[in-house]
């Protein structure tokens, strides 16, 4: 959807761990939402919105997002929303009530602390409930089979998968934010154990503890506010067929279609942060967004190096929109994902000039 | 070091299944795979919707597939979860079954991965005993030719309507220093709550934040608390025999308003408190474990209240106030 109001990211912030021990979610959140605040300019109580996302079976408790809301500030009474999606999808619906003209700003926050249980067979029950489900494929097992499926029909190799890693973790030695970072050579990934068929574990999203917060603000409160806010030109979601059987597992047409509708190629794009969770995601993203051989794609490290569950593809939104905002890139693309096999996608188009 | 709680959480779910998987359902008990028609194609397992369309799919165009098919693409499981379908490494594979137009996803037992590949043409092991569940494919095993394993129980005698699905996660929850340190302080028989600096609320139960101003309480912040309190409003729980539901007879939660504060501790146990007797301005003091008692972490209070373990008439006489009952935050 194209905007009917000027929407800009103007305060973004993120914190994350291998296992956060010690704090609990609330507390995790906390000082990532008083950051994120603090950057964006503006008082709490002016934000007109607060949504989150998260998942409750992270943590294996009913309604655990409400405790969340604590770390928030929700006193006096705030217009309050949760998704229970990654929080990307949290920021389009606040963008959404900027456009109505409800509010004018909002607070959007995800976090996840997936050390608690285990999260790949977590995943498992996204799946179908019937035939799916009760099989006990995990995440990395779906995505292992998604795999060969590319592999096999795009005639890449797990080269290709190799050089997605070797890139995302020698990025990830700049991010302070990253749990895993290394400086290792596509040879001497290819000399590690292939653990999941055809995927090696530098292939596979590391578990992350963490919590991202942005603050969003139409128009003039954003040029208020923020000397370079980063405008979201575009954003759109799609979804694919639940059955697995019924998608060529080798592309993302939901990717490709919000990629069109979001606008992405209506312009040179300086940066991409891509929500791939496994090397042949990027690889499959790529294509369906359109992206040239040069954009420079991840260059945080991506979530092969820091996955905060519920946070990451809201991260993607924050890494590009801080490059904007220093100066660094023009214009940029953020993807999120939901979903077995790249199932549900979220493309957001971000811009410096006015 | 960080202590944790270990707990498993399981869903029971009961599915109902409708006509279509229903029929897919009770098709394997009879040792047969359905498809359902949409346009040229036969979708496997079916859907009761066309996918491009959303038009209900004529569940009288359910037609057999398989029972061999061919090894579309597969990753190998070396370790398989105690939920997996196998209990030793195997396969998940697409299996394309001849009729089919889409995959099926199932498990390939072939031993070794080795003796896998893309094209391989693989058959159902049956289970002996089918109850109309995907699991009554044991797996998919090399060749052409399907197989039973053990005594073969026959198909179900009415259509399967039903299905039993039991997910269980595991959590280690690691417990919070404030938890630890009210615990250790309930050993004393002192209650521990938290004043916010900025607002001066006090909060009970380990919380160790302040929801209002969101800012963290430390160990700075510890305030005892008293005693003795007013019953504000309570239910009654009649136990529903859930997993994991230990209680048996009708019981008592109270929210109990402490003397001289603001603080609610909601949904305590009470003590020597016949579940009659329990009403809105009824006096209690708190009743203590022996302080060489151990206390269970998982329990719904053990963990914040520690040796606390319910509340006791204190004899006094109710107190009157019509908003009590309006207290409970």
């Amino acid at each position: 959807m194209r905007s009917l109001r000027d929407v800009a990211v103007v305060g973004f912030a993120q914190d994350t761990a291998v296992k956060d021990r010690d704090r609990n979610e609330v507390e995790i959140i906390s000082p990532v939402v008083r950051e994120a605040v603090e950057r964006s300019g503006l008082k709490r109580r002016d934000i007109g919105f607060t949504i989150s996302g998260s998942c409750d079976y992270l943590a294996g408790g009913p309604f655990t997002f409400v405790s969340g809301l604590d770390a928030a500030g929700a006193w006096p009474p705030v217009k309050e929303s949760h998704v229970e999606m990654d929080a990307a999808w949290a920021l389009y619906e606040a963008w959404v009530a900027i456009q109505t003209g409800d509010v004018d700003s909002a607070l959007i926050y995800g976090f996840g602390k997936p050390s608690l249980g285990d999260l790949h067979e977590i995943w498992t029950l996204q799946t179908d409930p019937y035939t799916v489900a009760t099989l006990w494929p995990s995440m990395v097992d779906l995505a292992a089979l998604q795999a060969d499926v590319y592999l096999s029909s795009s005639g890449r190799s797990d080269r290709d998968l190799a050089e997605v890693a070797v890139r995302s973790l020698r990025n990830a030695q700049r991010n302070p934010y990253a749990v895993v970072s290394e400086d290792v050579s596509v040879d001497e990934l290819l000399g590690r154990p292939v653990t999941h068929r055809p995927l090696r574990d530098t292939d596979i999203a590391p578990i992350t503890d963490g919590a991202a917060a942005i603050v969003i603000a139409a128009d003039d409160i954003a040029k208020r506010v923020c000397e370079r806010p980063a405008w979201i030109r575009g954003i759109e979601h799609r979804v694919d067929p639940q059955h697995l059987g019924l998608r060529d597992l080798a592309t993302a047409p939901s990717a490709a279609q919000a990629a069109e509708r979001a606008g992405v190629n209506d312009g040179a794009i300086d940066v991409a942060e891509i929500h791939a969770q496994f090397s042949h995601e990027e690889l499959i993203l790529r294509e369906a967004l359109g992206l040239a051989d040069g954009v420079d794609v991840n260059p945080s490290g991506g979530p092969l190096t820091s996955n905060p569950v519920m946070a990451t593809g809201l991260v993607r939104i924050g890494e590009v929109a801080g490059r904007i905002m220093d100066g660094r890139a023009g214009r940029g693309v953020a993807h999120a994902a939901q979903g077995p096999c790249l199932q549900q996608n979220l493309v957001c188009v971000l811009e410096g000039s006015n | 070091m960080t202590r944790f709680v270990e707990n498993s959480i399981v869903f029971p779910y009961k599915r109902s299944l409708g006509p279509v998987i229903g029929a897919f359902m009770t098709g394997l008990t009879e040792q047969r795979i359905l498809g359902i028609r949409s346009g040229d194609q036969v979708i496997v397992p079916p859907l009761e919707w066309d996918p491009q369309t959303g038009a209900e799919l004529d569940p009288d165009g359910m037609v057999e597939v398989g029972p061999a098919g061919t090894v579309e693409s597969w990753t190998w499981v070396p370790a398989p979860s105690e939920q997996h379908p196998l209990g030793h490494p195997f396969a998940f594979a697409f299996i394309r079954l001849d009729g089919a137009s889409t995959p099926l996803l199932h498990a390939v037992d072939t031993g070794a991965p080795d003796a896998l590949r893309v094209g391989a043409r693989v058959a159902p092991r049956w289970r002996g005993s089918r109850v109309g569940h995907i699991g009554d494919i044991i797996a998919f095993v090399p060749g052409e030719q399907p197989e039973v394993d053990g005594p073969d129980s026959g198909p179900a005698e009415a259509p399967v309507t039903m299905m039993d699905y039991n997910a269980s996660i595991t959590y280690r929850n690691p417990v919070p220093p404030v938890l630890d340190r009210l615990r250790e302080a309930s050993r004393d028989q002192r209650i521990i709550g938290q004043r916010c600096p900025v607002c001066e609320r006090v909060y009970s139960g380990g919380r160790g934040y302040c929801p209002i101003d969101a800012v963290e309480l430390g160990e700075e912040q510890d305030v005892d608390l008293p005693h003795t309190g007013t019953i504000t409003n309570f239910t009654i729980v009649t136990p529903v025999q859930y997993p994991g539901q230990t209680e048996t007879e009708p019981f008592a939660r109270v929210f109990v308003l402490l003397d001289g504060t603001d603080v609610i501790l909601p949904y305590q146990p009470v003590v020597e408190l016949p579940v009659g007797e329990v009403r809105v301005g009824k006096r209690v003091a708190a009743a203590w474990a022996p302080p060489n008692d151990d206390i269970d972490d998982a329990g719904a209070m053990g963990g914040a209240y520690g040796h606390l373990i319910g509340w006791i008439p204190s004899g006094e006489p109710d107190v009157e106030d019509p908003d009590l009952v309006n207290r409970i935050f």
